[in-house]
């Protein structure tokens, strides 16, 4: 069974080259954040390059500092490759979070319909049209000393409504085809219905929803950054961009240390964007090959 | 034997716009399908008349708002897990739309493949794969050319004649047929209606037609029900309701099939309104301005 799985997948992947690339790009950056404090130590080489007057400051790119110094002395390949983590960890945080979410919401409003519908739907319609970021900074400047956990959940309160909406849709649409008819003629139960005919055909949203939630808390992140808001003692690729800004990096000649965030950044969303579109023209047949490819 | 019973089924709808609220799709319908001796009964009327909503609610997947559908005696939406069962693997439907039948996910075979695990046909996997081929075989497909497809690959007429295959897996006593051939081109459609011929000969099953179209009913035989804005008017021997139809719409629906003389075309007009109601109308026409 696994073996199958296994199977479909790579069959899957290897067929779209846009999937293929997204994945790759992202599994690379995965990669990089898991193995981020082995590559943090050996850049030290037994110290810690992040640690402040590390070394001299504004130190331009060499050999020895591939990316060069930030104004208090740390190593920027460092800290761009532990931020990295820091980044995709609040991604995922948020992204799991709202996605489960939304998918329960979705399914239970558009299955069951009726009043069950209309009170889910109702809820998430009201949370979808409050205005996310100022409330953020509202939340966590109540906090004081926010972990990152707390920042994902915080974030994921408001972006499961977006994913639960444009499920919720796709379901009521696929729950009165004939197939989901055939499956109840067959004996099958709601429960097996939902997850073996709806579950799949809608696999495409699902991801979009887990996407667009990573990408906004990880902007979002970003955004608390910028404004001196976000989670205490822990350096995501927003803040260095923001000590980039203020710190007038580009005119002393430390420019990695704003061009090589925001590479990354566009690099996941493209990542992401890419595995969409080539789970989308996978799982649509109209966009597939006729008669085996 | 086996019998389904419908008594006084009424099935009604929200709907706005409409005077009290509800439109009523189905009234008062009454009838008997009984398994012995097998046989064919073809259920006639226009779109919106109420014939896919009888199909649904025979099927258990649309509660009827009042009345009961009875199997066997009991009330289908109130079996015991066993009686359940029983009820299932005896009434099976062929659906008109042989596109969204198949979930565009999965290859086809899963389809079979289903019917085999839930209702427990084969002991394992060979035998499985011998029953399956076998149906194939009798809908006159290759078992080679459609196993491991998707549906996208198929045509409209190999996908129907999969939903064939897995009633003739299944054997139930009735098939409840919803306009089945309405989406197939000429040739398919005789293939089909044949195969259902066959059905009922060699493995006897009653079969529930439901069509729009008069000439499939004629080529099957068997007893015929038309059914007018959610109405049963006319019932009967094939034969007798065609050469005698008593109700004004049976006549109507006779007078609308196209008959191959292009003489005929200019006497015999039929008016369409909007809210479905045809009048026979053999005197010319006036010409539209």
């Amino acid at each position: 069974m696994t073996m199958r799985l296994l199977t479909a997948v790579l069959r899957t992947v290897r067929d779209s080259r846009r999937l293929a690339t997204g994945l790759v790009i992202l599994a690379l950056m995965v990669l990089l954040a898991v193995f981020s404090p082995l590559i943090v130590h050996s850049i030290g080489h037994g110290n810690d390059p992040i640690a402040l007057a590390a070394y001299q400051k504004w130190l331009v790119p060499s050999p020895d500092h591939l990316l060069g110094t930030d104004q208090f002395g740390r190593d920027v390949l460092a800290m761009v490759v532990s931020a990295m983590s820091v980044s995709l960890q609040i991604g995922a945080i948020a992204g799991v979070i709202s996605t489960v979410v939304g998918v329960i919401v979705a399914f239970v409003a558009g299955y069951k319909g009726g009043w069950v519908d209309g009170v889910l739907s109702t809820f998430t319609g009201i949370l979808l049209v409050i205005p996310t970021f100022p409330l953020l900074i509202a939340l966590s400047a109540y906090a004081k000393n926010v972990s990152l956990f707390q920042v994902g959940v915080m974030i994921s309160i408001f972006s499961w409504p977006f994913a639960a909406k444009t499920i919720r849709s796709q379901v009521l649409s696929l729950r009165s085809r004939p197939y989901v008819d055939l499956a109840r003629v067959s004996k099958a139960r709601d429960l097996e219905i939902i997850g073996t005919e709806l579950l799949p055909n809608l696999l495409p949203f699902i991801g979009v929803g887990f996407a667009s939630s990573a990408l906004g808390a990880i902007f979002g992140l970003v955004g608390l950054e910028v404004i001196g808001l976000g989670p205490g003692g822990v350096i995501d690729l927003g803040q260095i961009i923001f000590n980039a800004i203020n710190t007038g990096a580009l005119t002393l000649g430390a420019w990695p240390m704003f061009v090589v965030p925001i590479v990354l950044l566009t690099l996941l969303f493209a990542a992401l964007n890419m595995v969409n579109i080539g789970l989308e023209e996978v799982y649509n047949p109209r966009l597939r090959g006729v008669a085996g490819e | 034997m086996s019998v389904i019973e419908l008594q006084g089924v009424e099935q009604r709808f929200h709907a706005r716009g409409t005077p009290d609220g509800y439109l009523t799709a189905l009234k008062d319908a009454t009838f008997t399908l009984q398994s012995e001796p097998p046989q064919i009964v073809s259920l006639v009327g226009q779109s919106g008349s109420g014939k896919s909503t009888i199909a649904r609610n025979i099927l258990g997947l649309q509660k009827p708002t009042a009345g009961t559908i009875s199997f066997d005696g009991k009330d289908i939406f109130k079996l015991s897990r066993a009686e359940y069962d029983n009820y299932r693997r005896n009434v099976q439907p062929v659906f008109q739309d042989p596109y969204s039948i198949f979930n565009p996910f999965y290859r086809v075979d899963r389809v079979l493949w289903k019917a085999v695990k839930k209702f427990g046909l084969a002991p394992d996997r060979t035998k499985g794969l011998a029953m399956i081929e076998e149906s194939l075989d009798a809908v006159s497909l290759d078992p080679a050319g459609v196993l491991g497809r998707y549906p996208h690959q198929l045509s409209g007429g190999q996908r129907q004649r999969i939903m064939l295959a897995r009633i003739h897996m299944l054997r139930p006593a009735f098939v409840i047929a919803d306009e089945p051939v309405s989406m197939l081109d000429a040739q398919i459609r005789k293939t089909f209606l044949d195969i259902l011929l066959d059905f009922r000969r060699d493995h006897g099953m009653t079969t529930l037609f439901i069509t729009h179209d008069l000439s499939t009913v004629y080529y099957l035989g068997g007893g015929v029900m038309v059914i007018n804005k959610g109405s049963i008017v006319e019932r009967g021997a094939v034969e007798s309701v065609m050469h005698e139809p008593s109700h004004p719409y049976t006549q109507l629906l006779l007078d609308s099939i196209p008959q191959p003389d292009p003489d005929q075309r200019w006497t015999n007009r039929i008016h369409v309104d909007d809210s479905g109601t045809q009048t026979p109308d053999s005197a010319p026409q006036e010409p539209v301005v």
